[in-house]
This record gives C-alpha cells, structure tokens and sequence, in this order.
C-alpha cells in the first residue's frame, strides 16, 4: 500500500483559466525520502496543498481526479482528519510560530493530536535533539534558521508516517541542511515516507530515493535519478575571475554591534576590494544580515569605525546613498510596492529601456503586467534583483538571492550579476549557502563564526569552509 | 513588558481576579480617610510575593497622575477629601495592574487552558500577544526598506503610503494566512475537545498563602475602615 497517491489529478485555481497541475500520477512509498522538484512556480506547493487537505478545504478551485492517503480515498475527509496521518511543514518558518518558548511550540501540534504528556515530553526531547534545539529557548530570538528547524521539529514531533516538507533548507546553512536530511533520512529508513520539495539540489541529492519533476503543471518521475541531479547541482562557473577596481570600497575598523546586551558582532576588522565581489559566508545568526546593514548605513555600530569611498560625500543614509548603494533583502515582500513588475522595475530606474532589458535578461520579461505580489518566491526574489540592478548602483549587497531559485533560474540570475559587474565594475557584496553560486559570486570570501571573521581569503576559502560544514566539521 | 514579569507568578487567574478585586474595593474605599492604607498593604503584599518589578514600575506612573489629577481635582473643587479620593481611586489603578504586569501572557494562556477555556479563546490570545511585537518588528523592517528604494520621503506622500502600506499590509495578510495554515495543518480545529494540555498550571501553597493573606486583607479593609 502506498503512502500517497494520486491518479490523474487536475486543478485549477479559482478566476484562473490554465490548470496549475495536469493530470498528474504520484505516489508517495514508506520507507523512502523522494524529491520533488521543478521550475519557479510550476505548482510544486499546489500538489503538496492538494496533498495535506489545503486544496480544496482552504483554497479553492476546480479539483479532477482520486487521491488516496494510506490506501483511502481522501475524497470527504476533512482536513483536519487529513492531517492527522499527514504532518506537513510550510514555507516561511518565521510567520508559523505561536508560543514564545520552544518546548511549548513543539507541544501544540502534540497536544492537537490527543498525545498524552509522557508521549508530548518524549517527542519533544526526540524532536528538540533531532532539530539540535534547545527546548527553553525562547522562540523571538531564535535565528531564521533554527526557526525554519522549529517548525520542522513541531511537525517531526506530531509522529504522522507521511511527512512533506515545502523548501525546508531555503534559509538552512550546510550545517542545518545537513542535519535535516540526515533526520529526513533516519524516517525514511524507520517507515516513514517523506518528499521534500526543494531547489537545493546540491544539498539534497546524496539522500533522495526518487525524484519527480513538475514542468509547465504536467509531473513526471524522473528515470535517471543521478543524471538529473548532477546536471542541477554543477556549481556555475565564475565569468570574471578577478577584480575590476583599486582601493577599498568599504573598510571596516574593529567594528561591533550588539542588542540588548547581546554581541552580533565583535570587533570586525574588514576591507571589501573597489570592484571586487565579496562573498560573507557562516552558519545562521552568525551576523552575516547585520554586517551587511551595517555598510548599507541601515545600522550604526555599537562601536568601532567603518570608512566607505564609494560616495565621499553621502554622510547620511537617504536617497542620494541608496542609489549608490543598492541593497536587495532576504525577504522581497518589503522591497515591493508598485502594482506592476513592469512599473516596480521602473521605479528610480536609470531609464525605463534599461530596466526592460534587464527584466528580458532575467527571464521575466512574460511577467511584467502581473502584480508582484501575486508571484511565486522566487519570481519576487528576481523582481527585487531586477528593481535594485536598474538603478545602476555602484554597490550591490544581496542577502541571500538564490532562495527560492530553480537552477536554471539560479545560472541566468549569477550570470547577469556577473556580466553588469563587468560591465560597471561595480562592487557586490553578497551572503549565501549555497555552494553552486559561491564560486561565480566570489573574488574575495570573508567566513564570520560567532559575530567574528574566522577566517578571509579567495574562493578557495570559500571551498573550504563549505566543505567543512558538508563533512560536519564546522 | 516580560522584563517587569515575575519570575515565579501566583496562578494566573488568582491574580487577575485579585486585580479586580483591588480595584473594585479601592474605589469603594476612595472617600474614607484610610483607604489608601489598604493599597499600600497590597502593594507590599504584592512586594513580598515576588512582584517587586512590577511594584517599582508603577511608581513613577502613579506618583505622575496622582500629582495631575489631585491638581486638577483641588483647582475645580478646592476641596481637600475631594482631593485625596481622588488620588485613592488613581492609586487603586495602579495597583490593579500589578499582578497584570507582572504576569507573562503565555502563563495566563497556559492556566486558561489547564482550565479547559474555549480554544479559540486561548489561540486568539496567545497570537494576540505576539502580533504587537510582530508589528514593530515589520514595521522597521518597512520602513528601512522603503529607504533603500529611495521612497522613503514624505515629500512625495503618494510613493511613501504606497511604499509603506503595500508590503505591510502583504506582510500581515501573508502572516495571518501562513499562520491559519500552520495552526490547521498542526491539527488545531475549533471547538474539538479531545485536546491534551501539555503544561498544566496548578494552584500552589504560596498561591494558597497569597489568598487567605488577600482575603483577610481586603475583608478587614472592607469592615474596618
């Protein structure tokens, strides 16, 4: 009997003409971990909602076909009764949690299902040395991270055998993305079924047993699973191979900065090359976000000095600095606000033509009327790119700006980075995790352990430090 | 607000009820001479049960509207009782909200639902509880976006509302729908009474010795003054 599985399944969105899944057949086995993978909004999640009861009980919209959960049609149960035998862990960690204590969050699913205290401290304990968690911690200092292994581990802990995780290791470090595959693994291997929906495929292709691939809303098991992810997971050459400038762009003098008490970082000593690309590694909540603030003049340092030449004469962080120094965020949702892509990429443009061109380089070009919040993760993360890149600025700083890419996506995204960098010899500072992007991102890498630079140094300390958090020795 | 809680607080709803017990009896008493000694009493009972944050806090707070609202009171009435009833009703306030303050949100939550309260109640309120900092923190975060947009000026109000109003309110419907997803796919469903409470609150010694210590208090204050 299989786990899941559906026949023929076709839905389409409500006030939507084209299906966002056609006539997919899936199934989900226990005793395996499978993957599920495909382009940028190409109704990946759709299927996972199906799955776990959301489609049709929450969003609605036209549903064709059978689903069958642990050999029952699922056709009539509630979703509540759907998620009892499915545990499902969503997108967007930070905006799921409820409770200010960890031991409390990982309870409440528990507490949903019935479990008796013994049985919700037990799993608690499980799950918390599972996700490396601390159960008194409290949730609002948690790092985007280790809140992402929060919401996992109060899933884990609801024991449901099918579990289907949505982009788990979209804010996961090697280490994180590591520990999760490998707990991912020990289920599988215990009798549970498991799917991940990821782009990551670096990260995941040692664990998976199968793999699925969703193209233009028709799903297919891929035959040659290792040919497949191979050809996903090259890592993307470097086009630039050295720096474009002389001097230093930003220098950075026993710079710290803490919160209430707590060091983010501590006594920084940094200098980030004139039209060189600086590439800041390190696990999560390590300070890689605030370093970044803290040259864009977002955040002023609790103590020590930064000197920046890139604009001599912009003491103040306003309009004038912002359009020398552009700043992508993490999260593309703030930096959005016009009610087209086409007018958002417009906005503070150097010329409405270059903002165009860009968009057609970033393959987003068939986008342009739509509103940007009405796009998928990864679609609003290329937006955000796209707006910041037509203002021309002399500084790039991009926090984390592969989420959410698929790899073709991730290649044409790196690419254009790299050809303006050319072009302009502009200066990019950049934080990432993902090792197939680190080379073509890097001519000088800075790794930052616990609010402090551990090591810097050129792509080749990059490499190192990856490789050291996939052999778990970071 | 949690940097004022109490380490080891009462059981929470014995402290809520004694809040409003406090301030239904302060402002019985507001017009007898005495009746601010019954506040100072609770207020070092207050002290003496851990509360001793709380307790400092409120000074400032209550020594200023007492001073306001005694000065205002004796320039419309020229009165002195009138004057001091006053001040009685301004501090049973103040010492009203101790045990609210010193009580953290999620401790409330936990004893509602030891008790069996409706969990739509207890949801609702330990969301409610988390949204206020979730708005700051957005609204920062906002805020510093718009800027490195370059609209962050009010110079040009439409840009500024648009570039203000837009991501929050997609970050808050986002949050919100995110939020109700988790909370269902985690197998919450209202009104479902097969629920297990995992942390229970139970009534101790000390919340015991709090109460007859009250009662008495508040009996005598009652019968004597």
């Amino acid at each position: 009997m299989s786990a899941v599985r559906m026949r023929n399944i076709r839905f389409v969105y409500e006030g939507c003409d084209t299906p966002a899944l056609n006539g997919a057949d899936f199934f989900m086995e226990y005793g395996e971990l499978a993957l599920l993978s495909g382009v940028s909004g190409a109704g990946k999640s759709t299927l996972m909602n199906i799955i776990c009861g959301i489609i049709p009980h929450v969003l609605k919209g036209n549903l064709d076909g059978e689903l069958y959960i642990e050999g029952k049609s699922a056709k009539g149960l509630s979703m509540n009764e759907i998620c009892r035998k499915v545990g499902v862990v969503l997108q967007n960690a930070d905006a799921q949690i409820i409770h200010d204590r960890v031991e409390s969050e990982i309870a409440f699913g528990c507490e949903n299902l019935g479990m008796t205290a013994e049985d919700i401290a037990h799993s608690i304990d499980t799950a918390c040395e599972r996700m490396l968690l601390d159960k008194n911690a409290r949730t609002r200092t948690l790092s985007g991270g280790q809140k992402q292994r929060l919401v996992t581990a109060s899933v884990m802990a609801m024991r449901q055998k099918i579990l289907i995780l949505d982009e788990p290791l979209a804010n996961l470090d090697g280490q994180g993305a590591r520990l999760l595959m490998t707990s991912l693994t020990q289920l599988a291997r215990s009798g549970y079924a498991v799917l991940v929906i990821e782009h990551r495929l670096d990260a995941v292709m040692q664990y998976v047993d199968r793999v699925w691939h969703l193209q233009d809303a028709v799903l297919y098991q891929v035959k040659d699973k290792q040919k497949y992810l191979a050809s996903r997971a090259e890592y993307i050459d470097d086009g630039v191979g050295k720096i474009l400038g002389t001097g230093d762009a930003f220098s950075l003098e026993k710079v710290s900065y803490s919160v209430s008490k707590k060091d983010i970082l501590k006594e920084i000593n940094l200098t980030v090359p004139k039209g060189g690309r600086m590439l800041l590694m390190g696990q999560n909540g390590c300070g890689k976000t605030t370093l970044t603030r803290l040259m864009a003049k977002l955040i002023k340092p609790t103590k020590g000095k930064i000197v920046q030449n890139v604009a001599p004469h912009s003491r103040r962080a306003g309009r004038r600095w912002f359009k020398t120094v552009g700043v992508v965020y993490q999260n593309p949702d703030y930096q959005l606000f016009m009610p087209t892509v086409k007018k958002e990429l417009e906005f503070g443009a150097e010329s409405a033509k270059y903002a165009l061109e860009l968009a057609e380089r970033l393959g987003i070009e068939h986008l342009l009327d739509r509103h940007p919040h009405s796009l998928s993760e990864g679609q609003k993360r290329l937006v955000g790119v796209a707006a910041v890149l037509a203002c021309k600025p002399e500084v790039l700083i991009l926090d984390e700006p592969t989420v959410g890419q698929d790899y073709q996506g991730l290649k044409r995204m790196v690419g254009v980075l790299n050809e303006i960098h050319l072009d302009t010899g502009n200066t990019v500072i950049a934080t990432t995790h993902d090792r197939r992007c680190t080379d073509a991102l890097c001519d000088k890498a800075a790794i930052i352990l616990d609010g402090k630079i551990s090591d810097e140094g050129g792509k080749e300390k990059a490499r190192a430090f990856l490789d050291a958090c996939s052999k778990g020795q970071i | 607000m949690e940097k004022l809680s109490c380490r080891r607080p009462l059981y929470p709803l014995a402290g809520v009820f004694a809040g409003i017990i406090i301030l239904v009896v302060g402002l019985l008493l507001a017009k007898r001479t005495y009746g601010w000694c019954y506040l100072a009493g609770v207020w070092i009972l207050f002290f003496l049960f851990g509360y001793y944050k709380a307790c400092l806090a409120v000074i400032p707070f209550a020594a200023a509207m007492t001073g306001i609202f005694c000065l205002i009171t004796y320039a419309v009435s020229k009165d002195a009782q009138a004057t001091l009833s006053a001040a009685v009703r301004i501090l049973a306030v103040c010492v009203a909200v101790i045990p609210g303050i010193g009580l953290k949100p999620s401790d409330l939550v936990s004893n509602l639902c030891s008790v069996k309260a409706p969990r739509s109640i207890t949801l609702g309120m330990m969301i409610a509880t988390s949204f206020f900092p979730l708005l700051v923190k957005e609204t920062a975060q906002i805020r510093e976006a718009m800027k490195t947009r370059g609209a962050g000026s009010i110079i040009k109000p439409t840009v500024f509302y648009r570039a203000f109003l837009l991501p929050l309110a997609v970050r808050l419907v986002n949050i919100s729908d995110t939020l109700s997803l988790s909370v269902e796919t985690r197998g919450f469903v209202v009104g479902d009474k097969n629920y297990t409470v995992y942390k229970t609150v139970k009534f101790k010694f000390k919340d015991a010795v709090f109460a007859i210590l009250f009662t008495a208090g508040t009996v005598a204050a009652v019968v004597t003054i």
